[in-house]
């Protein structure tokens, strides 16, 4: 059951991006902050990157596959996963897009970004949620040894996705960056974040 | 008992300590193996912090410890330091009026006593592990925010070079981001052969990161098991791993 550990622990590491986004969102609101548009830039990009590239699949071609072939309890719920990681790329879009409205000094910039992020964060925990509420205890409930071993193998593939034969993005050393730039107290005050 | 660890650093044995006529930790028994994390997770006011700084010999208490292959009885806090056991406590006492670099060569000190002169090659390693204490090295350390201050605490303990490291809660009050760097740190630790025992009431981070882990409940060792075990284990899901991360209810014993 490794593999849904490691879910949980991905999970983690979006929540405390998302905390990390709406605090600051908050200060910057009450004039505390001023905004770090790289840093902010580099948090929605994770949020991105992240997910598409390590965690979605992992889900997807894994985990809710195996679930499908061993039982029909949970198929809306896993439709309905499925059809939310499809539209990734749209809901990134958007919040992509307000940041860069923000950033290129627009009026309305910052409240559309915060409107931007509350849905983005919204939906996001909806969809954490279901997962863990809904989705991962069925697989404890129903996966056989056979297929925890099959996922577990398939998890190792993910963490080189095109087989070594793209550079994917070092995760961790990122999180840590982030962490490194964040303001006090949700990170370590080294900003402004500074592009690699 | 936890049959992982092999040679073991720390074996205690049926450790009860009372506050006045009140038991606060009743016949526990723990072993650390060495390059080991061993975790003790439990609700607020469970005797966690009671047990460590029994182990420690700040508490008086009945029982056994045993450190670093020898009967300790009950221990004596200076020999226990001075043996290589270091604790860093919830409240992170630092010196808040002295620089990050000085905070850390206080923290050699012991070492430095005994005759070893190696604290410049230590805070190079501790520097390595947390570049933003090199930054900030001649800061005040009351000018820290809480996880730096948190690393620093962390850092001091290391400059002792210390055959057991227990940290209290080290993600107490601190934001989701920065208990994530910590954890990463903490395993980053073990990688480099430190044995630690590590009390937190933040489970899944804990369970996440240890080899062996004990859940404390009302002073008594409730269940004991190899860390991903326990994570797996419904009982400890419900009471301590629910969504949001509360542990409302105790186990059912
Ligand atoms: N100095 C003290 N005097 C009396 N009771 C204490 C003292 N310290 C702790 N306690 C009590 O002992 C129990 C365990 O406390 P503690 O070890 O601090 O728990 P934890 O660290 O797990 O939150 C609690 O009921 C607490 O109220
Ligand atoms: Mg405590």
């Amino acid at each position: 059951m490794e593999a849904l550990r490691i879910i949980e622990d991905e999970h983690q590491s979006l929540a405390a991006i998302l905390h990390a986004v709406r605090y600051m969102l908050k200060e910057i609101g009450q004039g505390k902050l001023q905004p770090d548009f790289r840093l902010l830039r580099a948090m929605v990009h994770y949020l991105d990157a992240y997910p598409e590239q390590r965690h979605h699949p992992k889900e997807d071609q894994y985990l809710f596959a195996r679930l499908k072939a061993r039982t029909n309890e949970g198929a809306d719920a896993i439709a309905r996963l499925e059809q939310e990681h499809a539209g990734g790329e749209a809901r990134i879009k958007a919040l992509e897009a307000a940041l860069h409205q923000y950033a290129s000094g627009d009026r309305d910039g910052f409240d559309a970004f915060g409107r931007a992020f509350e849905n983005f964060a919204d939906f996001y925990r909806n969809h954490m949620l279901l997962e863990e509420r809904e989705v991962l205890p069925l697989c404890r409930k129903h996966f056989t040894e056979e297929d925890w071993e099959a996922v577990a193998a398939g998890f190792r593939d993910n963490n080189d996705p095109m087989g070594g034969t793209r550079e994917t993005e070092d995760f961790r050393r990122i999180f840590s960056k982030l962490v490194a730039a964040a303001p006090p107290p949700i990170g370590l005050g080294g900003g402004p974040y500074e592009d690699d | 008992m936890n049959a992982t660890a092999v040679n073991k650093v720390l074996e205690v044995r049926d450790l009860c300590v009372s506050y006045g006529k009140v038991e606060a930790l009743h016949n526990a028994n723990v072993s650390v193996g060495e390059g080991q994390i061993v975790t003790v997770i439990g609700p607020n006011g469970a005797g966690k912090t009671t047990m460590l700084s029994a182990i420690m010999g700040v508490l008086g208490s009945r029982g056994r410890v045993d450190f670093d292959g020898s009967v300790e009885g009950v221990p004596e806090v200076e020999r226990m330091v001075a043996r290589g056991m270091n604790l860093v406590p919830e409240k992170r006492e630092l010196f808040g009026e002295m620089s990050v670099e000085d905070n850390l060569v206080l923290g050699a000190f012991q070492r430095y006593r005994m005759g070893r002169r190696d604290h410049g090659q230590t805070m190079e390693e501790v520097y390595d592990i947390f570049p933003r204490l090199k930054e900030r090295r001649t800061q005040l350390a009351g000018t820290l925010s809480g996880g730096e201050r948190q690393m620093l605490a962390v850092g001091r303990a290391l400059m002792a070079k210390p055959k057991l490291l227990m940290l209290d809660e080290p993600s107490l009050g601190l934001a989701p981001l920065i208990v994530r760097e910590i954890f990463r740190i903490i395993a980053e630790l073990r990688r480099r052969g430190v044995s630690i025992l590590l009390v937190e009431q933040n489970a899944r981070a804990a369970l996440q990161v240890a080899d062996y882990a004990y859940v404390l409940e009302t002073g008594e060792i409730a269940m004991e098991g190899p860390a991903h075990k326990l994570a797996d284990d419904p009982r400890v899901i419900e009471a301590y791993l629910g969504l949001g991360g509360k542990h409302q209810d105790k186990l059912a014993h």
